[in-house]
């Protein structure tokens, strides 16, 4: 049997590594839906309250600034050049913000406004980022990372 | 909102920060070096880049 002090045990960070929690597939795909959903959501559901809120925010101002700078949301329209597909993959990772603002009408964008590049910048980044909260909150949710 | 490029870079790199600091750490300590981090090259390469662009008209 292996002592914490013998030679042999496990390095402490291994120990703890195994030891985080780990929820089934199931759980995990429902959290990244709702975190790609509602930027945080995943994380607040599993109880990161403060990462949850933090990256809420965050990324929730972002869009909101870059609407209001006058930036574009792409659209998904198939008959647009074909790179702008990249831009709409880039503004579509909001999720639900996304959505309701191309129902709103929002987004339209105005190329002659000093701030239209910024605004889109905004609005492709934070959809991004969002991609990458939801890898984050599958990592958490898989134990691979506390 | 009417930000100057200064601002909306500044804010950009903010936003940005946040998100990398909490997504690519795991303590909080570690997490605010790295926001902070990350904020300050943000802001320190765009002026860099800047001023190496000004001589060029085009």
């Amino acid at each position: 049997m292996l002592n914490e002090n013998s030679p042999n045990a496990p390095p402490e960070t291994e120990t703890a590594a195994r030891e985080l929690p780990r929820l089934n597939m199931g759980l995990t795909v429902a959290i990244c839906c709702s975190c790609f959903v509602i930027p945080g959501l995943g994380h607040i559901l599993m109880g990161r309250w403060i990462r949850g809120i933090l990256l809420a925010l965050a990324i929730g101002l972002m869009f909101l600034m870059g609407l209001s700078m006058q930036g574009e949301l792409y659209s998904s329209d198939l008959n647009q050049a074909p790179l702008r597909l990249f831009g709409f993959f880039a503004d579509a990772g909001i999720g639900l913000m996304y959505w309701l603002a191309e129902h709103a009408r929002l987004g339209a964008g105005n190329m002659s406004a000093r701030t239209y590049d910024y605004g889109t910048a905004y609005l492709w980044v934070c959809g991004l980022l969002n991609y990458l909260t939801v890898l984050d909150a599958f990592d958490i949710a898989r134990g691979r990372k506390p | 909102m009417n930000l100057s490029h200064f601002g909306a870079m500044a804010v950009f790199a903010l936003f940005v920060s946040v998100v990398f600091g909490l997504v690519t750490k795991n303590t909080p300590r570690e997490q605010f070096r790295y926001g902070v981090f990350v904020f300050f090259s943000f802001v320190c390469v765009a002026i860099i880049v800047g001023w190496l662009m000004y001589p060029f008209p085009w």
